[in-house]
């Protein structure tokens, strides 16, 4: 169904399909944003880890870690915050207008949600670009590092590309699994028997936007 | 898209939300990005992780819609921050207290 229908029309064109080993629907869907939850809560102890470590390598080693922050794209970073910001307010749009069964313009906010996370991933390339141009890749053995009498600094450099690139990978997966359901979402009955999974989906894609909400001040901010 | 003056209407009372929330993000984004552009003073840091806090936490309750969640839900979203937390305070304690 595309734009036009009322909120007092929604109640037939929305729902979920029951499946078998549920009591009911509301079961269902609340056992599956629980289950969301709960791989959320790993993936956030993952990127923890990781946080902390860059807060500990600040701690033990101020000037190595000041001196490689200072070849971080700090406006790339802060554009790109920006970017993914911006992502979560179209993903946002879809899954509202998925409640409200306007099919079409649910479809047009998931590809605006996609090509959004693109470019993110497009500025992140460039950045790494840039960092590979002004040799600050120290596990490039073939590729002198710039900053080579600063031994710590290697090490928080290093986490900056496991942390971006982890988060990087979260990105490009979450793209892949959106084209695939904006694919699905565009035929029709979508909505009709799975609009839960534009809000299961919708949780995976704000995390992501709140993993780089932490990424950025721990990573480019508190470092300069 | 939405034609009339009544798919608007409803268009907006849904996302009003949402766009307020973008909003906010991107004031609070405005301030970290400035204090950490100009380094106004010493501790800077601690607005900086405050303000990132509380982006956090705006994007849990809001973008996440956890305060609309059942509380078991709303346990478990908490109780992983309260995990994070533990791990935080006690390394740093460790490597604050160090001489």
């Amino acid at each position: 169904m595309s734009a036009g229908a009322t909120d007092s029309q929604v109640g037939s064109q929305v729902g979920v399909k029951l499946v078998s080993h549920f009591a009911t629907v509301e079961q269902q869907k609340r056992a599956a944003v629980l289950g969301m939850w709960a791989w959320l809560l790993t993936e956030l102890l993952l990127f923890a880890g990781l946080f902390l470590t860059a807060l500990i390598l600040r701690l033990t080693h101020p000037e190595a870690v000041q001196a490689a922050a200072r070849h971080l794209k700090f406006w790339i970073g802060a554009t790109n915050t920006v970017v993914l910001i911006g992502s979560s307010l179209t993903m946002s749009g879809a899954i509202q207008l998925s409640r409200l069964g306007w099919q079409r313009g649910m479809v047009r906010f998931m590809l605006a949600t996609a090509a959004l996370g693109t470019l993110f991933l497009a500025l992140k390339g460039y950045e790494y670009y840039a960092d590979y141009q002004e040799h600050m890749m120290p596990f490039l053995s073939d590729r002198p590092y710039a900053l080579k009498d600063s031994p710590p600094s290697r090490l928080f450099v290093n986490l900056y590309y496991v942390a971006t690139s982890l988060h990087g990978l979260h990105l490009m997966t979450g793209i892949t699994i959106l084209l695939a359901m904006t694919w699905q979402a565009s035929r029709p009955g979508f909505l009709k028997q799975h609009q839960n999974r534009i809000e299961i989906f919708g949780l995976y894609w704000h995390f992501i936007d709140l993993i780089w909400i932490l990424a950025f001040p721990i990573l480019y901010v508190l470092n300069r | 898209m939405f034609g009339t003056g009544d798919e608007r209407r409803i268009l907006w009372r849904h996302m009003r939300e949402p766009v307020l929330t973008a909003c906010a993000l991107l004031v609070m984004l405005g301030i970290n990005v400035a204090l950490g552009a100009t380094l106004p003073f010493p501790h800077v840091w601690i607005v900086e992780l405050l303000v990132a806090s509380a982006m956090v936490v705006t994007i849990l309750l809001f973008s996440m819609e956890v305060r609309h969640e059942p509380p078991l839900v709303k346990l478990f979203a908490g109780i992983g921050f309260f995990w994070v937390g533990i791990l935080f305070a006690m390394t740093l304690v460790d490597y604050l207290s160090r001489p």
